[in-house]
Parts: structure tokens; sequence; C-alpha cells
């Protein structure tokens, strides 16, 4: 045998083996690449892999956190069905610049949204879509985007709650009034600083607009009166900073896309009025259906002993949170995604784990949103069922009331129950 | 003729119904109250967890639909579901559904109010096709009650009130005290302002903490439910406080602007009385128009005025035109007579219009000739339509919604009309499937 056919002979092997692990290789990556991101158990999903949009609230079944919303897109805003979307776990839902819950919003409000791809397809409480679908132009001149596959919401928030959040200000342009409606020129630019280039848009506005000043709730009619506006004609504002309800009204033929102010907060003092009464509302709430987390980790000690670690979900009002103390006696109890308590008959109380708080501490750095930062340790002498790593509890320190929650709040074993079907939503 | 006196026991041993055509007597609705769980506005049905004498938390959400002329009405003025926030407690007076076929929310056993659920007795009434659903200031207002406040037990802006619903006219009947708790999220309403109890205690009206006689002060109130501990049945929640009447009234007028622009771009419902036919599609129809709207509606259906009439639902969606909206398949023309709008349409129990005003020979079933006070769910008014292209669906007993043409032209959303010609069957007739069974 020659050197040629000896070194031909020696070198196929390891270079065949070379090219294969390349080969996997380079799969694998492409694969997780291909792989669209999904919120995964455990883990806070990153803001900023999040689908953003915006629309009116349609539809509510707020005991399921689910609704549907109609998504702004390219065309003809009144022909989009409704979009049915479902909430995370620790969802983030604000409503005048305070936490709220899905019940709170009134129906026609139009929100902002972070959404993401459902964790589990197969248990999604909303339709599951091609996940291309917010590339897709839906026909009939409604443009594309207007059914994302991005509906497992993180974010949902009214345009103040927006508005104070992203640091933006409306600023009131013209406006043109007739028999007490008309349209009102503004644009949304930072709060510092302004922008000259922002893009002014219209809306329209009714007798029903509701203006809040102080303390004061007020109609177009009055500040008429007080000839803060005119009765007819158009008057220039000269940028006035406000902040504004949004919501959508039916519009003319011709008109794509054009939304309705329901509310407008003339001066801070009544925004954070508003913002009050809905942080009270909310707490009131919380307190009642007790505070959401999941279990990062569980050490079993005997006879049905265990300490438990868990993340309380992010987003509440302070208050809630400053009631977490080591030492304080509390109740912990399994939950579904949907946040309804298990065995639920004799209130929630029932079959809670009892126990005390070793620990409430601020994880350091900053919490991702859906994370208060606040993890708790928990000691119980009888742990139950669904107290798993990953799996989303309901906490109770024994300071707030023992309620009992209302029947379409607890699961009482049904399997449509904890996993209720997305067939309710109609197919348009 | 035994057979025919069988036949006749049998027929009227039939439990009430409504027919088409015709408004029921509200003598004949089944009362009952409960707290709003459930809106699936765009079907004009939703659920209410209905009160007993048992415990209010396990009762389950009862649905319930809206009649085409269903009147509701919040904080004292007219509305539509989706105005009211979940969780308000409403007054209902309903009927068995007219047609179980079609039914949009569950059909149950004729009897099933007398029967428990667990644990509360008629809870699940099959009533639930409502004729008038109604807040409690607007069930006060109509009712001819106030709420009287008479003590009150605080503590860190959180406690009850012990109050009695008393009837203005009525001075012999003993008043019942009810508790109802309140909390920091109430809303106290005083004119213009919007308050909360935090205010009224800076104030010095309401004490920080303990006990205070609140003297039966008058006032109008929001209710709703909170959970409550074990062992309370029932108690429900103040959401509002309205304590004067400049606070109602502006509460009111927000709520009529926000029907009436709502009703505006929808259009008035009506039915119609009868067709009669002329040649090549020509037709004059005669329609009542249905009941519980702003005077100022009513007013804008004068004679001689052109006019659209569209066909629609039971849901009142519109039929045809879907995408290119309610105008483009309506049938045009104009109004050549309205009758009936020589008085303004009330809502039984507002102050009553001076008896001499007739109904200027309305049928019955439109307006009691010669009184004023039209059935519940009738406007009282019945206009003439004459167009020159009639439309399907137009036809006696039919619902149909028509619009003056000084109304907005405007495009509705998808969920609020039928798809034109492709719509599946469940968008004319929405299944009760949606609703949970517990």
């Amino acid at each position: 045998m020659s050197h040629a056919s000896l070194h031909y002979s020696s070198t196929p092997m390891p270079r065949v083996c070379l090219l294969l692990a390349c080969c996997l290789i380079s799969s694998a990556f492409t694969h997780a690449a291909d792989e669209p991101f999904r919120p995964e158990a455990g883990k806070f999903p990153p803001l900023e892999k999040a689908h953003s949009y915006r629309g009116e609230l349609v539809f509510v079944d707020h005991a399921n956190r689910r609704g549907s919303i109609r998504v702004q897109g390219s065309g003809m805003f009144f022909r989009n069905d409704p979009h049915p979307f479902a909430l995370l776990p620790y969802a983030t839902v604000r409503y005048h610049g305070a936490p709220a819950d899905l019940r709170d919003i009134p129906l026609g409000t139009v929100l902002h949204v972070r959404a993401f791809l459902p964790p589990d397809p197969k248990t999604s409480a909303v339709p599951v879509l091609p996940v291309d679908n917010k590339s897709k132009d839906a026909n009939h001149n409604r443009g594309t985007g207007i059914a994302p596959a991005e509906n497992h919401v993180m974010l949902l928030e009214d345009e103040p709650s927006h508005c104070q959040r992203e640091g933006l200000i409306w600023k009131l342009k013209e406006l043109e009034i007739k028999n007490h409606e008309g349209i009102l020129i503004a644009t949304r630019e930072p709060k510092q600083g302004g922008d000259a280039k922002a893009t002014e848009e219209k809306m329209t506005f009714d007798a029903a607009t509701r203006l809040w000043r102080g303390r004061e709730q007020l109609s177009i009619e009055e500040l008429i009166a007080e000839g803060a506006w005119p009765a007819e004609g158009k008057k220039s504002f000269g940028g006035q900073s406000v902040l504004l309800g949004v919501t959508w009204k039916p519009t003319p033929d011709g008109i794509f896309t054009r939304f309705h102010i329901s509310d407008i907060w003339l001066d801070d003092a009544s925004m954070q009025r508003a913002a009050k009464n809905q942080t009270e509302t909310h707490k009131a709430f919380i307190r009642s259906r007790w505070m959401a987390a999941w279990i990062d980790a569980v050490e079993y000690g005997k006879f049905g002993r265990a300490t438990i670690t868990a993340t309380l979900f992010g987003g509440m009002d302070d208050s809630l949170y400053a009631d977490f103390k080591k030492g304080a006696p509390a109740m912990m109890n399994a939950v579904e995604n949907t946040l309804k308590h298990t065995h639920g008959a004799y209130g929630p109380a029932h079959m809670a784990s009892r126990g005390t708080l070793l620990d409430a501490t601020k994880l350091p750095g900053s919490a991702p949103l859906g994370s208060s930062g606040i993890q708790i340790k928990f000691e119980t002498d009888l742990i139950i069922e669904g107290i798993r790593p990953g799996r989303v509890v309901r906490v109770r320190p024994t300071s707030w009331p023992q309620v009992q929650v209302p029947r379409e709040e607890y699961l009482q074993g049904d399997l449509e129950e904890r996993f209720p079907s997305p067939d309710i939503f109609p197919k348009y | 003729m035994g057979l025919t006196m069988l036949s006749a026991t049998a027929h009227a041993a039939d439990p009430f119904r409504p027919e088409a055509g015709k408004f029921p007597p509200l003598e004949k609705a089944h009362s009952y109250r409960g707290e709003l769980v459930f809106v699936d506005h765009a079907n004009r049905r939703g659920s209410l967890r209905v009160t007993s004498p048992g415990i209010f938390r396990f009762t389950a959400p009862h649905p319930f639909a809206l009649l085409p002329y269903a009147i509701v009405r919040y904080h004292g003025a007219p509305a539509d579901l989706r105005d009211i926030p979940l969780g308000t407690m409403l007054h209902a007076r309903a009927f068995l559904p007219p047609d179980p076929k079609t039914s949009a929310v569950p059909v149950l056993p004729v009897n099933n109010r007398e029967k428990t659920k667990a644990g509360a007795l008629g809870v699940a009434p099959a009533e639930n096709h409502v004729l008038l659903l109604e807040d409690e200031p607007s069930h006060c207002q109509r009712e001819g009650f106030a709420w009287k406040l008479k003590e009150v037990e605080i503590k860190d802006r959180a406690g009850t009130i012990l109050a009695s619903r008393e009837a203005k006219q009525d001075v012999k009947t003993k008043p019942v005290d009810e508790t109802l708790t309140f909390d920091a999220s109430t809303r106290v309403w005083r004119g213009r302002e919007c308050l909360r109890i935090e205010h009224l205690i800076a104030e010095g009206i309401w004490p920080a903490e303990g006990k205070k006689a609140l003297g039966g002060q008058s006032v109008q109130i929001g209710i709703t439910w909170r959970p409550t501990p074990g062992g309370v049945f029932g108690r429900f929640h103040l959401s509002d406080i309205w304590l004067d009447e400049e606070a109602m009234q502006n509460a009111t007028q927000h709520q009529t602007e926000l029907h009436k622009t709502f009703i505006r771009s929808r259009w008035m419902p009506a039915w119609v009385d009868s067709v009669e036919y002329g040649k090549f599609g020509r037709a004059t129809v005669t329609a009542t128009l249905f009941g519980g709207m702003d005077p100022t509606l009513y007013a804008d259906f004068k004679t001689s005025i052109a006019a659209l009439m569209n066909s629609a639902e039971n849901t009142l969606k519109h039929t045809e035109g879907g995408t290119a909206g309610p105008t483009q398949m309506a049938a045009r023309g104009k109004l050549i007579e309205v009758r009936g709008n020589l008085f303004l349409p009330q809502i039984q129990g507002s102050p009553q219009i001076k008896a001499d005003k007739k109904s200027a020979g309305l049928p019955e079933s439109v307006g009691n000739q010669n009184s004023v006070n039209p059935p519940l769910g009738s406007s009282g008014i019945q206009i003439r339509f004459e167009t020159d292209l009639i439309t399907e669906g137009m036809r006696p007993t039919r619902i149909v919604k028509v619009r003056p043409a000084s109304w907005p032209d405007v495009h509705l959303p998808r969920e609020e009309y039928l798809g034109n010609g492709a719509s599946s069957i469940d968008e004319r007739f929405p299944t009760p499937a949606i609703f949970p069974t517990y």
C-alpha cells in the first residue's frame, strides 16, 4: 500500500466525526434560535421579549383572568375581531395608575398590552394561534397584526397608567366643539423635555366625557359655563398638560381608526385621587383573595412538615407586601394558573397549610416585571399537594381578614374549572 | 267537548311566556336581586349571583338574557349592560324564555325557583329573560325609596353602616334595618365632589374610630358585594354614597349622555307591527319603538323626516351590511307618521305627565288608549315608515332598528353585527354553552 493510500485511509474517520459534530452543534443552535420564546414556569420572562400592542377591551371573563381586546392594526379598526387574551399568573394590571384586576376596568377602555406566546399551548385558556400570526394580513382592509399569537399578557395598562410608567404626558393643542362634542388634537410627549416632533392625534369627545379637577368631576357643559371652553368653534390650548382616559366609539365611513376621550384629568391632584381610589379597591381585593406567589423550593421535613421558599408576585401596593413580616403567622394555599383557590367550599383557609413566616427578604437587584422582588420562607406542619416548585400559590398573613370567596373563584374539582376551555370565544 | 275542555285546562296551566309582538305585563314577572358577575354585552346576556336566605357566596352565577325591549337603568338613567361595573347589585324582573329553542341562556325547569341549590332557595329561577334591570339608585328612584343612614361604626376607614330603605310616601310600613359594609374605596359624592371616607373624617363629619348616630340622613347608595367572613350569609357593601340630589343628578346626567350616544350610533330598536306591501319592493312599515330611552332620542322621530330601517336579531345585532355598515343594506325612506309623540314616554314611577294628554288612539299593546303610561318595554310611540325597497326581516313581530337620518352614520364593531350572509347560526342565536355549569 502506498503512502498516499495509507494517508487517504487514515484521515476520513476524524474528518467525518468532526463534520458530524459540527452538524449536530449547528442543528442545536438553529433549533434553539428557531424556537419561539415562551415563558417558562418558575422564571419571569424578560419584558423586552414581549410583543406590544394596543386595543379596546371588548370582553371580560374576570374569574378566569381572560378577555378579548380589539387590537389596533393598520386597517379599519371597527372590522377587527375581538382578540382573546389570558393573563399570566404574575401579570401586572394597572388602571388609573394603580394596581387593578380585570374586573375593575370598564369595557371599551383602550389598553396597552405586553404579551407572550402561551407558555403551555395544551392548557391555554385562549385559542392558540400560529406563531407568525402577527405578520399576517387579516384581509378586508383590516391590516396586519390584529390577531397576534402572543396572547398571554404580562402587562396590561390603561392610558394614564401607561403614560405614568413611561414618563409621558398628553399635551392639548386645539379643540373644535359644537353641541358639547367635537374633536381634540393632542400629542403624547415625554414629561421631561417634551418632543417637538411628537405626532398629533385627533380624538373625539362628547357630553359624556368626564373632566376631573382636584376633587371635582365636571362635564363639558360646566367647562363651557365657566368660560374655560367655548360653546362652539375652535380653541387653542397651547400645550396644556393633562392625562387622558381613552376608549373607542364607532366612527363614520372613511375613518379607519380614531379614538375617543372618556376622561380628562386636568391636574395631578385629580389623577392622584383616581389612583388612590383604585389602590384602595385593589388592596381590599388582594386581602380577600390572598397574595399570589410561586414556589421556588420546598424542603421536606417529617410527618408533613416543610419549609417553603416562594416569591411574591409583583405589581401590588407596597402596604400589602409590608404585611409579610418575619415571625408572622400565615397560610398558604395551592391555586391554579387562573389564581383560583383549590378546595373552596369552606373557604380557602379550610385546606390551606398553616404556619409561620420565617423570613421575608428583598432580593438583591431590581425585580423583573411580574416579581415583587420579595421572597418569603414559610414553615408549615402540614404541606399540601400543589405546593411544589414552579407552581402558583396564594399566601395570607393572618392579619388579613379571613373571608370566603365566591363560587366562580374557587375550584371544586372539575377539570374544565382548572383548565378553562378556549371554546367560549366566538369565531368570526 | 271533553277533549276541548281538557285542552283548555291544559292551556290555562301553561306557564306565562312573553309572546312576540306583545309587551308582557310587569306584574307577571318574577322579581329577584343579584350581583352582576359576568357580562357578554354583545349578546345582551350575563350572569347574576341571586340573593336568597342562604349562603350568598355559595350561589353559582345564574345566566340571564335581556329581552329585546328590556329596560336597563344605571344611576337613574338608561343604560346598556356594558355600562354596569361587575359586582353591582341589580334588581331584576324576568320571565321564562319566550322561545326555549333559541334561548341564549340555559333553559331550566319551570319550577326551578322553588328548588334549593347549594342550600339556597330560588337562586336559579327559570325566569331568566329580563324585562327590567336596575341598580339600587335607579330602583329606589323608580319605586320612590330613599336610604336613611342610622349609624356608622368605623375603624381604619372601614366598617359598617346601619341603614334602612324607606318609601318616601308610605309612612305606615316599618322599614327594615340593614347592615352594609364600607371601606376606604367607597366613593362619597357631594355636589360636584368625589370624596373618600378619609375626607369625611378629615372634615369631622364621620369619626376616625367608633360609632356615630347619623340621624336618618337621606342618601342614595350604590351596592356591591365583597367576600364576607364565614357565618355571615348575606351582607352587602357600599360602593358609592350620593349625599345630595345634585350629586345624584350629575351621575344621572353623565349616564344619560353616554347612553344617548350609544343609541344614536346603534339606532333605535323597535318591532314591526304590520307591513303594507306596494309594488316593486315598496312598502309601508308600522313599528313600535322600544321604551326606556332618553326623551330627546324619541323627539328626533318626526313626521316627514328621512330615515333608515334595518332588520336586527333578538340580540339587537344588525343584520346585513356588516362590514359595510348597517346603512348599506338598510331600507331607506321617510317617516310618514309618528303617533304617540305628543307626550314624552315615562318610566313607571317617574313623575307623571298630566292626565289630559291622550295616547292618540294607539293600540293597547303600544300604549293604552286614554292613558299616558305605555307598558314597560314600549315607548308608546308608533311610526309609519315608507320605503321604496323593503328588506327581508321586516315582518310583523320581528325586531328592527331605526335611524332618523339626522343621527350619525357610523360603523359598528365586529361583535355587534351579524356577518353578511356568511355568519354562522351561532351568531344569530348564541348558544348557552358558554356558561359554566357548577
